[in-house]
């Protein structure tokens, strides 16, 4: 198991390494220029080389992209062009902020999830799995951002039982969290229910019964562990993507978080921020995957094998 | 009489694949159902076991007597209470029938901590003593291996091993040796007949090789297109079988000194039971049909507890 984990861990760095340069790449393909929101309308053109030459942008890309690299692997983002500040303490000041944003919907998606699935699944064919199924399809197609409206406009609007934006106390949470979580809940569910009910249809299942194990304890204690399977390496990608699904979500309810952060200084073409974003957002993904497979590994006796 | 069944049907909505199937089996005996596959011998163990209602079948008629008790409008937590504990099962592929994620020896505890009431200590111990009744070697060890470290023969008697967990008083035996090799084969028929010599259980084999029937059982009930065609004593069916179809059935055993190119099958194939023929079931493919076998159905003509025959020329033709 140790090795296994080793092993995947290892193969982060070519990722890494692929990772950063689309992350580099990206930001310069974008129009715009940093230097223009820091000059002054007037300013000379032998200024604005000056600065230019200041923050490095004067030279190669590939010339920047080593220097920057370099940088990165003693964990120096660089300082942000615009605010001044250094790239890895703006992140960290940020960070709780979305972490808990993050943590909280994706333990929402995980828990609603698995039990939505579990229900549909138990009452596969009647009114009860097709309301599911409806409210599954429809979290799935209604994008964060308008939720996050509509949510705002029904509950803390008209009926004002949260506050409307920010990030002060736990009621402030509960909009947000829904927003983001909501597309989880729905891709969650759905796949509890399809692997529950194809593990169902499996011959140890039969023989469970044969044995006089109870209906509940055969979908709790037997289907549900082998679903959740699938389940769980869904969740190791989203355990990333959800850092990153709140982008739009924290712009909506003005919270602080990487999200913010890092829509403003895409508006600025504040490269060394958007990059340290960018970079940070991607790590979680990867990392986040690592912990869905190791997690895996760890329920199924077969793969664990496989990986030694 | 520990186990018998009455005119049992099994339907699927309207649909019937399983007619009139009546046997019986008592305590020390081991009863063969024969037939070849979709002749309904499966749904019929399914439905002795209560389990219909899991794919969407039910019992149209009949009834199911065990131990006096008609199983068949039971409630599910009943029923529930006699699978395992009463009646065991096992199945036909061990390589499928075992929770791939669980300890072997925790499926075999499982039932016995369900029904026998054992936890801890007790379960492992009853766990380990019946792995060492179905031979399996070193069971200590084995009790910690996962289905996918063992061979198809070592799943196979797990299986068995668990369907023994609540000592059970009914064994149902659905083709237990068909997905394995021809050796061990032997073997765990052997040993399951043993096992039901020494605990005094009752047995319903089902089997379509005639070779393993001679072996092992009492009496035999041979399927046709959901219906019983033939019951008898397994000597006398092997000696003198009044219906067509099992003489054709014991017609298809390789023997000793055959030269090459003599075994016969049976020709045309086993009916839809969406689309049965007219008349008796099996005129199509019978040698010696009349014109009364495509116009009714042969009704089953009883002869003695353990005997009788649906076929209108049974007795006339010899």
């Amino acid at each position: 198991m140790s090795s296994f984990i080793l092993r995947r861990l290892l193969a982060v760095i070519p990722t890494f390494f692929v990772v950063s340069l689309t992350v580099f790449l990206l930001i310069h393909l974008v129009p715009g220029d940093p230097i223009d929101s820091l000059m002054r309308a007037g300013s000379s053109p032998a200024l604005r080389e000056q600065m230019a030459a200041k923050y490095g942008l004067d030279r190669s890309l590939f010339e920047q992209y080593i220097i920057w690299m370099g940088k990165v692997l003693t964990l120096d983002f660089g300082t942000s062009i615009i605010q001044g500040r250094p790239v890895a303490a703006l992140i960290a000041q940020n960070l709780p902020s979305s972490l808990t944003l993050g943590g909280t919907a994706f333990l929402f998606s995980s828990l609603a999830g698995i039990a939505a699935g579990v229900l549909a699944a138990k009452y596969y064919g009647t009114r009860i799995d097709s309301s599911i199924t409806s409210g599954i399809l429809l979290g799935s197609t209604i994008p964060s951002f308008w939720l996050a409206l509509l949510l705002i406009l029904v509950f803390a609007v008209w009926l004002g039982w949260v506050p409307v934006s920010g990030a002060r106390g736990w009621s402030s949470l509960v909009l947000p969290v829904i927003a983001t979580g909501l597309g989880g809940v729905a891709l969650v569910a759905r796949v509890t229910k399809v692997s529950m009910i194809e593990i169902g249809r499996q011959d140890f299942v039969t023989l469970l019964r044969a044995k006089g194990v109870s209906e509940s304890r055969i979908r709790l204690q037997h289907i549900l562990r082998h679903a959740l399977v699938p389940v769980i390496s869904i969740l190791g990608l989203r355990i990333g993507w959800i850092l990153g699904g709140a982008i739009t979500v924290e712009v909506v309810f003005a919270r602080p978080g990487l999200g913010s952060l890092l829509i403003r200084a895409l508006n600025q073409r504040d490269y060394p921020l958007v990059q340290g974003c960018l970079l940070m957002l991607s790590m979680a993904v990867i990392l986040g995957t690592i912990i869905g497979d190791i997690a895996q590994a760890a329920m199924d006796p077969r793969q664990r094998e496989a990986s030694k | 009489m520990l186990l018998s069944v009455e005119k049992l049907r099994i339907a699927f909505g309207s649909f019937a694949p399983v007619k009139d199937v009546t046997i019986s089996v008592d305590r020390g005996e081991i009863l063969g159902l024969v037939g070849e596959s979709g002749s309904g011998k499966s749904l019929t163990a399914t439905a002795l076991m209560g389990l219909l209602g899991y794919v969407n079948g039910h019992v149209a008629g009949g009834r199911i007597l065990f131990d006096g008790e008609d199983l068949t409008g039971l409630p599910e937590e009943h029923m529930r209470r006699l699978r395992g504990r009463r009646i065991g099962l096992i199945t036909q592929n061990p390589m499928t029938s075992l929770d791939p994620m669980i300890r072997v020896g925790k499926q075999i505890e499982q039932a016995a901590r369900i029904h026998m009431g054992l936890d801890g200590k007790a379960a492992y111990r009853k766990a380990v003593d019946l792995m060492r009744d179905v031979r399996i070697p070193d069971s200590q060890r084995v009790h910690t291996l996962y289905p996918h470290q063992l061979s198809g023969g070592m799943k196979q008697r797990i299986v068995i091993a668990m369907a023994l967990a609540g000592e059970p008083d009914l064994l149902i035996a659905d083709e237990p040796t068909t997905a394995l090799d021809a050796t061990v084969q032997a073997q765990i028929i052997r040993n399951l007949v043993e096992l039901v010599k020494i605990r005094g259980l009752a047995m319903i084999l089902i089997t379509h090789d005639m070779g393993v029937v001679a072996q092992t059982c009492d009496h035999v009930a041979v399927m046709y297109s959901g219906r019983i065609v033939e019951r008898a004593s397994v000597g006398s069916m092997f000696a003198e079988a009044a219906h067509p179809y099992t003489q054709a059935l014991i017609g298809c055993i390789p023997r000793n000194g055959m030269r090459p190119g003599t075994l016969v099958g049976i020709p045309g194939m086993v009916p839809s039971t969406a689309a049965l023929p007219s008349g008796c079931s099996f005129h199509p493919r019978c040698s010696k049909a009349h014109t009364i076998c495509h116009e009714c159905v042969p009704e089953f003509r009883q002869f003695g507890r353990h005997v009788g025959v649906a076929c209108h020329l049974a007795g006339q033709y010899e």
